[in-house]
């Protein structure tokens, strides 16, 4: 497996751990749960590890109301319906009106793709369940014209989920877990200035130890992650903020603390 | 090969199942965790563990596997059958206890209580019934039970005083999800009342309107005209905190008829149920256990369970005055540097919508039970009855935020 092996990419910084997960859920041809709080770049992975192998990668979004069927293939009967009031041709060809989805697609490409199922924890609790068969086994069958699609390469599925639900036993038994803690003080450095390599020094320690306070107050109800600190790191830089001045003034913390209640807090305990 | 390793971890309550220990046979096969045993320890790790809060436990079966370190908390099952001697319990009468009580102080103070008592239990070997200083029964020490001692850690036996601090070593907590046959209409019925249909919920129109389709379809000429419509669903999200465990034993039955209720009605949007020992404090357990580790941070509930749940809290308020106001006053467990009550306000803070139901609630102000007039002062308190929850259903229902 050593030619496959997935590293630390230009601007994705990943732990050893992670790098080990990844390769031996490759190894193992088994789906890859990957949890940890928001903005540890969760998704980032996929992405990084698409681009380190160099395989195509196929995104299926969950919400709140996506069902394991929308990921296999929709059968579009309305359509039909309506084609078949004014005598269209093919209406009788079924496999017309039906279409693929994500997981359906990442199986009948002709290349190994990665597959990434994103907060899967959005959808209903059944979800994980209705899929078990089709990663297990990596196909599924279409009633409609009783055909069935096989995986012809077995994508690398990534999963990731954001702890809003508990997944049901079966399916986890069946995955690789690995859990993003939030990176410590060195690991943010180096993740930062993956993104600004000509960071000033004093701006990005001051930044950070603002930063780490914040994540450190009780009543704060949305912790800053690791986006939020890029993109202040990026605008204490262009703003032109004179370093000793970012933990008294904490200026545009805004994009740091999101919400009402959390900015008072924040503002509370710099006074 | 590691067959010792699988049954540490089982014993340590992971669930591993044989398919899972099969994948990792098969990894190790395929030579994955290179020849160290730190690749073989996160190899182990991401193929046997599935969740964050179990990597302690991992950690544990981990270390005693291959360190040979035994971790010496947990008390012995020998010291357990020292302790368990029912015809000593009825043996006992309320003078001789009554004597006893002169003799020993009664107000201890909780932190040195702890200190004496893990000393003792490391110096201790063998049983005594009757003694001033030993763990052991009938005693006057401030540790055993059946002693004349109010206000001290307890171990094992049947529950004499309810003031005792700490139950350590009792693991015969109820749970409340046996799934026993009850009458619990009623409760259903009042449960009920949280009802607040919406169609004006953040969902695609997936249903056929079959009546409008056929209407539409009719006025068309014929033509097909198809109307969808939006599922009409129940909006209410619910969240049930449990007090279980010490005091509420007697109400096992009462609790247990709320939770299948509640349970059983699922016509609600989303159910969550959490469980916890006399106060609500940094931790909240996910089962009515009550096992150090199993839980979640209180604050995950607050990031995570946004201000439209209703939260229905049951529980005796009978809680000591150090577990309400003192920031170590949880004896089971971490603070998390608040004391009982910052947390209840910190909750109130976070939910609109929040009443307590209490099995057995004094009418009116009870100044004999402190701690419940305060939490009074703080939620809306009904007792746990069918009519106490039609009550505060309606209260959930209609509450403003004060």
């Amino acid at each position: 497996m050593a030619e496959h092996n997935f590293t630390s990419t230009k601007d994705y910084v990943a732990s050893e751990e992670l790098m080990a997960s990844v390769n031996v859920a490759i190894a193992l041809q088994k789906p890859l749960l990957i949890k940890g709080e928001p903005g540890t770049g969760k998704t980032m992975l996929a992405e990084a590890v698409a681009r380190s192998l160099g395989k195509k990668l196929i995104v299926w979004n969950i919400k709140s109301t996506t069902k394991a069927q929308d990921g296999l293939y929709v059968y579009d009967t309305i359509q039909r319906l309506y084609d078949g009031q004014f005598g269209e041709e093919g209406v009788d060809d079924i496999s017309r009106y039906i279409k693929l989805g994500k997981l359906g697609e990442a199986f009948d490409s002709e290349e190994q793709v990665v597959l990434l199922i994103d907060e899967i924890d959005k959808a209903d609790l059944e979800f994980p369940n209705d899929l078990l068969w089709e990663l297990d086994q990596m196909e599924f069958y279409i009633h409609e014209t009783k055909r069935t699609v096989k995986a012809k390469q077995r994508p690398i599925v990534i999963i990731t989920s954001n702890a809003e639900k508990e997944l049901p036993d079966a399916f986890l038994r069946r995955c690789i877990f690995h859990y993003i803690a939030f990176p410590d003080a060195a690991l943010m450095e180096e993740i930062v200035k993956v993104h600004y390599p000509d960071i000033e020094e004093h701006i990005l320690k001051n930044a950070m130890e603002a930063f780490y306070e914040i994540r450190s107050m009780r009543d704060i109800r949305k912790k800053p992650s690791t986006s939020e600190l890029i993109d202040w790191v990026n605008a204490l830089q262009i703003g032109g903020i004179p370093a000793q001045q970012i933990k008294t003034a904490l200026p545009f913390i805004g994009v740091v603390v999101k919400k009402d209640e959390d900015l008072q807090a924040v503002l509370h305990k710099a006074d | 090969m590691f067959q010792k390793f699988f049954h540490v971890c089982k014993a340590k309550g992971m669930k591993i199942t044989l398919s899972e220990w099969l994948t990792l046979q098969e990894a190790l096969d395929k030579g994955l965790a290179g020849s160290s045993l730190t690749g073989f320890y996160y190899l182990a790790r991401m193929i046997l563990v599935k969740s964050e809060v179990e990597y302690d436990k991992f950690d544990m079966a981990f270390e005693e596997c291959f360190k040979g370190v035994q971790s010496e908390n947990a008390l012995t099952e020998q010291m357990l059958r020292w302790l368990n001697k029912e015809e000593i319990n009825e043996m006992l009468q309320m003078e001789e206890k009554q004597w006893l009580n002169q003799i020993e102080e009664i107000r201890v103070d909780k932190d040195d209580v702890e200190q004496k008592f893990k000393d003792r239990l490391k110096d201790q070997d063998s049983e005594h019934n009757g003694g001033s200083f030993w763990i052991g029964t009938m005693g006057k020490t401030s540790f055993g039970n059946t002693g004349g001692n109010i206000g001290g850690v307890r171990v094992g036996g049947r529950t004499g005083y309810q003031s005792a601090f700490a139950v350590v070593g009792d693991r015969k907590f109820r749970d409340f999800r046996d799934d026993r046959v009850l009458d619990n209409r009623q409760f259903q019925q009042a449960l009920r009342r949280l009802r607040q249909f919406s169609t004006r919920l953040d969902i695609p129109k997936t249903e056929l309107d079959i009546n409008g389709t056929i209407d539409k379809t009719c006025n068309n000429g014929g033509c097909l005209q198809i109307v969808m419509e939006k599922p009409r669903k129940n909006a209410v999200k619910l969240l049930l905190l449990m007090d279980s465990g010490g005091t509420m034993i007697p109400y096992t039955k009462l609790l247990n008829d709320l939770f299948q209720s509640v349970n059983k009605s699922n016509h609600y949007k989303d159910v969550k149920v959490y469980y916890f020992h006399n106060c609500i404090y940094s931790h909240v357990y996910k089962t009515p256990e009550c096992e150090n580790g199993d839980w979640i941070e209180t604050e995950w509930l607050f990031r995570n369970l946004d201000s439209d749940y209703k939260v229905i809290i049951v529980g005796d308020a009978a809680m000591a005055p150090e577990e309400l106001y003192s920031t170590s006053g949880n004896y089971r467990g971490p603070n998390g540097g608040l004391a009982g009550m910052d947390w209840l306000l910190l909750l109130k803070k976070h939910y609109k919508k929040i009443v307590w139901m209490n099995p057995k609630m004094a009418p009116g102000r009870a100044p004999w039970r402190e701690a419940e007039t305060a939490v009074k002062e703080v939620f809306p308190m009904y007792k746990l009855t069918v009519d106490g929850l039609n009550r505060a259903m309606t209260t959930l229902m209609t509450q403003a935020r004060r």
